[in-house]
């Protein structure tokens, strides 16, 4: 006879302890009091429930990812994959819960066992055989500066240029890539870069939940760093930025990095870099989640901006710098198939287009990425480039 | 020396017999030279346990007791008291703690025997150099000086004024009442704030032996408990009170006009001012940051009460005791841009409810919503706006939040019986007499929504507000309409305390209310012996802990005034004269005016009746002339040997 179906819960204790093991640990400071649910961007977004507040509980019950039934585990996997990372429900948790981290505990088992979306599989197993997630070949991963005459890293000169995946390989985002070159050779720095000895950083494998990738990647990479003596790191991307300088060091990588905008802002107030031409539109600025909330650089891409003659750089009102709300691609969103009316990329899109402003002003590669795509479905042509980009076609160069 | 020695080990219940095997320490301190007995009691301060020690000192012919117990400034006195009761000199006991000290941080009982162990025979160490004091005792002033005259400070000087003694009154402020007088309706009762509160105000305005100085600060404080000398500046008001007739025909002719601070900025107020028409005193005040001397004021005074030129005013006296009843100030609601505090006028603070509320108020007590004065039909209170968010704002709960936001809720329902008063909250918190019988009540009978989630955000959305927040009973996304919002901003110390604490050395706790000296059994004394809390000055509290915490404080200044006299432990420093070479360094370290060079001698002495026994001068001391009274070099290296094990 089959068993009575029941709707009593009970608590899984062997679920809850390896959640806590694989460092759910915040869970238990959560003291229930919700105010994550209504700050997460799904909020925004409005068609899709993700109960923020339940996930501690849930961890310490053992129930999440618990379910034995095959349709229910897969709604589960995927609320557990639609967190972007963006830790605005940590900027405004009065306990400083760390939920994607705590989701990432579930994703470790998950990805363990082989139960995760199909799309980020492919990626981690890109990743794995040629750390890039576009499954390009590693040989061709500097090719993007070839005609830029960019030095190979050696310890004579100051900062290794990371370039990171997308600059390196995507067709839209080499031109970012090739922007910052310019700026900095323009401006004097001394920079070289790795070529086709860079991998990928790691940070978004490791938020998908493959830890194991996620460390070879970064030991692979401590060690050519470490190799060729370098010190100082300029990143394009806030997401390698953040994993550089907040993760590296436990694995022994200590070194001092430094976000894009951080060295043009500086440029510019040196009198290094003197933009001249004038940029005569009206700007949006976004803040991306992993620069701004998560490492406190609103300041400076804004001060580039500025820079600029005759640009108007306008704010989303209610949603700027702690307040941005994410381009939906963090943690592996960027990979991920939500339907179209599940898009995190169209609600900040709609709050960007709504100032008015003519041009979207990025400084993340996976923002750009995100954006443009979503302007393109939405039947809309509004440009988005990055800060860099901006500064470079001001300094009287273009493309 | 001594050297026959009692020593009795308490067990504390299991809180040291967890951690330390006592039974073993008898045996093992039984052996130790000089102690004639040992001996263990499951609470030591107990009466059987007290008498115990009292038996065998008769007994054994014990010289000098160590009891192994709990810290000494629980117990002390009641040991001293026990075994001066069979003859022996009080100070010829020594508490060894092997509880805050040993058993409640370690978890091992084998360490933590061992510590207690090395902590007892220090104490055997010390005692066996202690010396027969006697404690000095000195006159107290009978006059005590109140900070800040809210509803604390009004009651405790009522207090003590009716009991006989006088009181000096320093208020910052042009008036007497403090955030009560702001109040609409108290809970749970909802009697009339100012009906409640100006009686007791014109008492303590009136009151033959009340000396009030309002819009006055605490200059200096010097002198310890019982003897302190005070300098207080009165500011100049820039009106001579004794002319002042309260007519304000000059309020009329100001053109300077400001931020009403009694309204929170929903009114507004000239440079020329009285802060609220049953001001205490009820006179004008000329606000002289915002004043422009045109003259006007001056003309239209028929009692030429105006005085551009009057100056400050010191004033110094002498009190015996000191109570610290300065208030509360509200988190300011700018920190909370998620809710767009600071930036939209409707989102308001308790306090400018309470402002919309009262009668007396900017809109005579009907509801009318700062940005276009229309009355809102649905309000939202939104609790816990910087309380008990260790990672943002402020880590505690500020205690009256939930009750006054549930009073708002139900008097906005009066005021506007189609009004939709909404509550967000995490918790509902009713501890105190008649509360949840309100919460009750309330919640039922004038239909007030409690949605249970805190908030993420607010949204201005066309004239009104639109609120963010996650139900957490349905477990649903919602947002909530409305056409204003109250956030119970947490309470935190008034802004002036840092500074005051500062002058009047007195300890603060991390979020900066003062501590008091024991969270149980001492709740009203200060850290600083003199000094006595009231009010929200040491914790957030609502109105009758405020007013028991007021009168229990004073009750603590009539004890001591009664007495008449201090009794001071005879711990301070004393000055050998042969070793001192008048060098005057301790006179430099006394923070309490005690060393006094001897010209003649060319030594330092030392007043007994102001030495505080703080160390400093002995620190200071490069020769070892000064040493502190049973707490001497040879006894503390005694004390180190034996701990290090030498």
């Amino acid at each position: 006879m089959a068993a009575k179906k029941s709707v009593t819960i009970e608590i899984n204790s062997e679920i809850r302890d390896a959640l806590i093991e694989e460092g759910a640990r915040d869970a238990y400071k959560c003291y229930q009091c919700g105010k994550c649910s209504s700050i997460c961007p799904w909020f925004q977004v409005g068609t899709y429930e993700f109960p923020v507040h339940r996930l501690g509980e849930e961890t310490l019950l053992g129930l999440l990812a618990s379910s034995e039934e095959k349709d229910e585990l897969a709604r589960e996997v995927d609320k557990i994959y639609r967190c972007v990372g963006c830790e605005a429900c940590i900027d405004q948790c009065p306990l400083g819960v760390n939920i994607p981290k705590i989701l990432r505990a579930a994703r470790r088992i998950l990805v363990d066992f082989g139960s995760y979306p199909e799309t980020l599989k492919s990626v981690v197993q890109k990743l794995r055989n040629v750390a890039n997630p576009l499954g390009e070949s590693p040989e061709r991963r500097g090719d993007w500066s070839s005609e830029l005459n960019v030095p190979n890293y050696d310890s004579r000169l100051e900062y290794l240029y990371f370039s990171g995946c997308l600059p390196a390989y995507d067709v839209r985002l080499k031109k970012v890539a090739n922007a910052t070159v310019r700026l900095l050779q323009l401006a004097g720095v001394t920079f070289g870069i790795l070529g086709e000895k860079e991998n990928c950083c790691g940070e978004a494998v490791r938020r998908i939940g493959a830890e194991k990738v996620y460390q070879e990647l970064t030991k692979r990479n401590i060690e050519v760093f470490n190799a060729v003596g370098v010190k100082k790191i300029i990143t394009t991307s806030p997401h390698c930025y953040t994993t550089f300088k907040k993760e590296y060091p436990d694995f022994g990588g200590v070194f001092e990095v430094f976000h894009i905008t951080q060295i043009l802002a500086r440029l510019i107030v040196e009198k290094k870099i003197v933009p001249q031409k004038a940029f005569k539109k009206k700007v949006v600025y976004h803040d991306p989640c992993t620069l701004g909330r998560q490492n406190s650089i609103y300041e400076e891409p804004r001060i580039v901006l500025r820079s600029i003659p005759e640009l108007e750089l306008v704010e989303v009102e209610n949603f700027n710098h702690n307040l941005s709300v994410c381009c939906g691609a963090g943690s592996g969103g960027l990979w991920q198939d939500w339907q179209r009316d599940e898009r995190i990329a169209e609600v900040r899109v709609n709050q960007l287009l709504a100032t008015g402003a003519e041009v979207i002003a990025v400084a993340c590669p996976y923002c750009l990425q995100m954006f443009e795509e979503t302007i393109k479905s939405m039947g809309k042509t509004t440009p988005v480039l990055s800060v860099s980009e901006i500064l470079y076609e001001a300094c009287g160069e273009v493309f | 020396m001594m050297n026959r020695i009692g020593v009795f080990i308490c067990h504390c219940g299991r809180n040291i017999a967890a951690t330390v095997d006592v039974k073993s320490l008898v045996q093992e301190i039984s052996k130790y030279p000089g102690v004639i007995h040992c001996e263990d009691y499951k609470y030591m301060c107990s009466d059987p346990g007290q008498n115990l020690i009292k038996e065998k000192i008769k007994e054994k012919n014990i010289e000098a007791v160590v009891i192994a117990a709990c810290t000494p400034s629980l117990h002390s006195t009641t040991f001293r008291r026990a075994i001066g009761h069979v003859g022996l000199n009080p100070f010829l006991l020594e508490i060894a703690n092997i509880r805050e000290q040993c058993s409640w941080i370690h978890k091992d009982i084998t360490d933590g025997t061992k510590k207690a162990g090395a902590i007892i025979r220090a104490g055997i160490e010390k005692v066996r150099l202690n010396e027969s004091l006697m404690p000095s005792k000195f006159p107290v002033t009978k006059r005590a000086m109140v900070i800040g005259a809210g509803i604390a400070g009004i009651q405790a000087s009522l207090d003590i004024a009716n009991s006989g003694y006088e009181v000096v009154l320093v208020e910052k402020s042009p008036s007497i009442g403090g955030h009560m007088a702001q109040l609409s309706e108290t809970f749970p009762t909802l009697d009339c704030s100012q009906c409640i509160l100006t009686p007791k105000m014109v008492e303590a305005g009136h009151h033959k032996k009340i000396r009030l100085y309002t819009y006055s600060e605490i200059e200096e404080v010097s002198g310890t408990v019982g003897n302190f000398k005070v300098k207080i500046r009165k500011k100049s008001p820039s009106i001579h009170y004794d002319k002042c007739n309260g007519c304000a025909d000059c309020v009329e002719v100001c053109p300077i006009t400001l931020e009403n601070e009694f309204d929170l900025g929903l009114s507004a107020r000239k440079a020329i001012y009285r802060p609220f028409p049953q001001a205490i005193p009820n006179k004008f005040t000329i606000d002289r940051r915002s004043c422009v001397q045109c003259g006007l004021c001056i003309k239209v005074c028929e009692q030429g009460a105006i005085d551009y030129e009057l100056r400050d005013e010191i004033i110094e006296t002498e009190v015996g005791a000191i109570i610290i009843a300065t208030g509360y100030e509200l988190y300011p609601t700018e920190k909370f841009s998620e809710y767009g505090g600071g930036k939209y006028k409707d989102v308001v603070n308790g306090l400018q409810f309470e402002r919309l509320l009262s009668a007396s108020g900017p809109t005579q007590g009907e509801v009318r919503r700062p940005s276009d004065n229309k009355i809102p039909k649905r309000v939202a209170f939104i609790s816990c706006v910087g309380s008990r968010d260790p990672e943002h704002h402020l880590p505690y709960c500020s205690k009256i939040c939930c009750m006054y936001l549930l009073k708002h809720a139900l008097l906005y329902k009066e005021r506007v019986p189609d009004g939709e008063p909404i509550i967000f909250t995490i918790d509902i918190r009713t501890a105190g007499k008649g509360y949840e019988e309100f919460f009750i009540r309330a919640k039922e009978n004038e239909h007030i929504t409690y949605i249970r989630g805190k908030p993420g955000r607010i949204i201005k959305d066309g004239d009104g507000l639109v609120i963010w927040a996650e139900d957490m009973i349905t477990q649903k996304p919602i947002k909530v309409h409305c056409d204003m919002a109250v956030l119970a901003t947490a309470i935190t110390p008034s802004a002036e305390v840092t500074e005051l604490a500062r002058r009047l050395n007195i300890h603060t706790d991390t979020a900066g209310f003062f501590s008091e000296a024991h969270p149980k059994l001492r709740p009203v004394e200060s850290l600083v012996p003199g000094f006595f809390l009231a009010g929200c000055a040491q914790a957030p509290k609502d109105i009758p802990d405020t007013v028991a915490q007021a009168s229990a404080a004073a009750s603590k200044v009539l004890e001591m005034f009664s007495r008449g006299e201090l009794q001071v432990e005879p711990f301070i420093a004393s000055v050998d004269e042969e070793l001192c070479a008048g060098c005057r360094l301790c006179v430099v370290s006394c923070p309490y005016d005690a060393r006094v060079y001897d010209k003649e001698k060319g030594v330092v002495r030392v007043q007994e009746s102001l030495c505080l026994g703080c160390g400093a001068c002995i620190a200071a001391c490069p020769s070892g002339a000064t040493q502190q009274k049973n707490l001497n070099d040879q006894q503390l290296s005694r004390m180190v040997e034996v701990i290090i094990g030498c």
